[in-house]
């Protein structure tokens, strides 16, 4: 298989229409899978071969990150990286870049005061511009953004975090308007840059359970910075994706009302694809959703028997890309992962035809 | 008694002061400490937990409860040494190795404590062998594995293992939880049981030791 990029099927499925076939779609591949595909190692910073994999394995676009925190880990370009990792751990073996959940570097309004903001002009935008380099004719890039309640959280410690908006609103107010400007000046600086097809906002605000705060919080201090994003992406006319992990049935109104396209993974043990498409997929398109234990601990069988499945319910009509429920780590199978693009790429053709 | 159905709310929406003040009036009142405890603060926080559960509350509401709970049990503790009541069970709480993550846990040790039991907490990227050594030390009657991750979860079967060889006079029984977590891969490894969540992992911790 030599699948070429398009993106215009990406923007097809992501504004509720039925492309070619289903697209794949992935926030987030570690530089370990890549390499392993691709036979040959890929390095973060290295743009030709991080395009290189990406078009070659299937997908239309490659995900690039604005701000200061990249999904699952800090990213080297936000100056604020130094602090957080000499702050927040303790030792090299956490720098990894999981969060530490209960120790915080601003606790108070002083500490807030102090803290060495930085600003979204200095922060690294240059892979936007390495990467236009090489680039495949009709592949595009999709920014990566958000992590807002992510970054006040690991900036506060989550104890410190959820006691506040109890204890200490102020606070969570002046934070989240910090943290916020800075990702919304960011994203406003690349989402003009060439080439950007889509933007994907990624911030976990549930788990399997539920929301981890109420939704009024969520209401009225995140997503009206999720929506001013939306209402640009509106006016470049390039499809917002929302991405939170676990249960987001209270929220998904107000995804729809931010503006967003489309909603990312479907987190199989939180929420039911199958009723999500039903509610709400006359408003948003879906991505993700192959169970990531699956793909790490099942059989090739059990991974096709998944995505023709997917494929078969959620893809007919269109408002579907394929892919795992979270992203694919270093541990995944890698021959599940590449069985699930295989798989894909073989049954996921319009008009769907799977038994 | 008034004075303890009022520690529901106290715990909720008062501060560890509160809690503080309201335990002391009580114990100044004449009231049992072990009713102070079973009636007031234990009561208080099962409603905290079915609040929880039912999506009342979140995370921010509990936590603070859990903390008001502690102010109020720390006021308690002589009390209880003195009058010979004990905790309804010893729960040893672990994040395997390989994984950072603690906050679940943490939440589910507080909803624990709320229930009455005693909770010792290992932390977290806690090597198999430490765990067995702590359970050999402190002989709980649960031992509860938690992981965030499909690749560390994996660790909770040889956790599992490794108390069948090491020689062990009290062998706890195995809850488990953990976002990848299922009741399945429970049964795979041969846990005594999995819970979702906090609440779910009090009930369970009962049933284990058939407590009502």
């Amino acid at each position: 298989m030599d699948p070429k990029p398009n993106f215009e099927r990406v923007r097809k499925a992501l504004t509720l229409q039925q492309p070619d076939r289903v697209p794949l779609a992935e926030v987030l591949i570690s530089d370990q899978i890549k390499s392993k595909f691709l036979g040959r190692e890929v390095r973060d910073g290295d743009m030709q071969a991080q395009v290189e994999f990406w078009a070659k394995a299937g997908y239309d676009f490659i995900p690039v990150v604005v701000g200061m925190l990249g999904p699952g880990r800090v990213t080297d370009a936000a100056k604020i990286y130094s602090i957080i990792t000499h702050s927040l751990f303790e030792d090299a073996e956490r720098t990894k870049g999981w969060a530490a959940e209960g120790k915080g570097i601003i606790t108070t309004m002083e500490e807030f005061e102090k803290f060495p903001w930085t600003s979204a002009d200095q922060l690294d935008y240059s892979k936007f511009d390495e990467v236009q380099k090489y680039l495949p004719e009709d592949m595009k890039i999709i920014a990566v953004s958000g992590k807002i309640f992510t970054i006040t959280w690991i900036l506060m410690g989550f104890e410190t975090f959820c006691m506040s908006f109890i204890q200490n609103e102020g606070l969570i107010r002046n934070l989240f308007e910090k943290v916020g400007t800075i990702q919304f000046e960011a994203f406003k600086k690349v989402i003009g840059k060439p080439n950007v097809g889509a933007v994907w906002i990624v911030d976990d605000v549930a788990y399997d359970a539920g929301l981890m705060v109420s939704p009024k919080y969520l209401r009225t201090y995140l997503f009206p910075w999720y929506s001013r994003m939306a209402k640009l992406c509106k006016e470049k006319r390039i499809p917002f994706i929302f991405h939170s992990d676990g249960d987001l049935w209270k929220i998904m109104d107000d995804i729809v009302g931010i503006g967003a396209n489309a909603v990312h993974p479907i987190e199989p043990k939180a929420m039911d694809i199958n009723e999500v498409k039903k509610k709400y997929g006359d408003k948003l398109a879906i991505l993700g959703n192959i169970d990531v234990d699956k793909l790490t601990r099942g059989s090739k069988e059990e991974v096709i028997v998944e995505v023709k499945k997917r494929i078969k319910e959620i893809g007919q009509g269109g408002g579907y890309c394929i892919g795992s429920s979270n992203s694919i780590p270093e541990w995944m199978n890698y021959d599940n992962y590449v069985t699930m693009i295989q798989s894909a790429l073989k049954f996921g053709n319009y008009p769907i035809a799977i038994d | 008694m008034e004075m303890l159905k009022n520690m529901e709310d106290v715990l909720q929406q008062g501060s560890e002061v509160a809690v503080r003040e309201n335990v002391e009036k009580a114990l100044q009142a004449g009231i049992p400490a072990e009713r102070i405890l079973n009636e007031g603060l234990i009561a208080g926080m099962s409603v905290v937990g079915k609040l929880f559960k039912e999506g009342e509350i979140y995370i921010p509401e509990v936590l603070i409860a859990a903390k008001n709970m502690h102010a109020g049990m720390d006021i308690l503790k002589p009390y209880l040494a003195k009058a010979g009541v004990k905790p309804i069970g010893k729960i040893l709480l672990v994040t395997v190795k390989g994984d950072l993550h603690d906050i679940g846990k943490n939440i589910v040790g507080m909803l624990l404590v709320g229930a009455g039991f005693e909770v010792l907490d290992l932390g977290i990227d806690v090597p198999r062998e430490k765990i067995a050594e702590a359970v050999r030390e402190h002989e709980p009657d649960i031992l509860g594995l938690s992981a965030l991750l499909t690749s560390t979860m994996i660790e909770m079967e040889a956790v599992i293992k490794s108390l069948k060889i090491v020689k062990l006079k009290k062998i706890p029984k195995v809850l488990i939880g953990g976002a990848p977590v299922t009741q399945k891969f429970a049964d795979d490894i041969g846990a005594d049981g999995y819970a979702p969540d906090g609440v779910e992992a009090t009930l369970k911790a009962k049933e284990l030791l058939e407590i009502s």
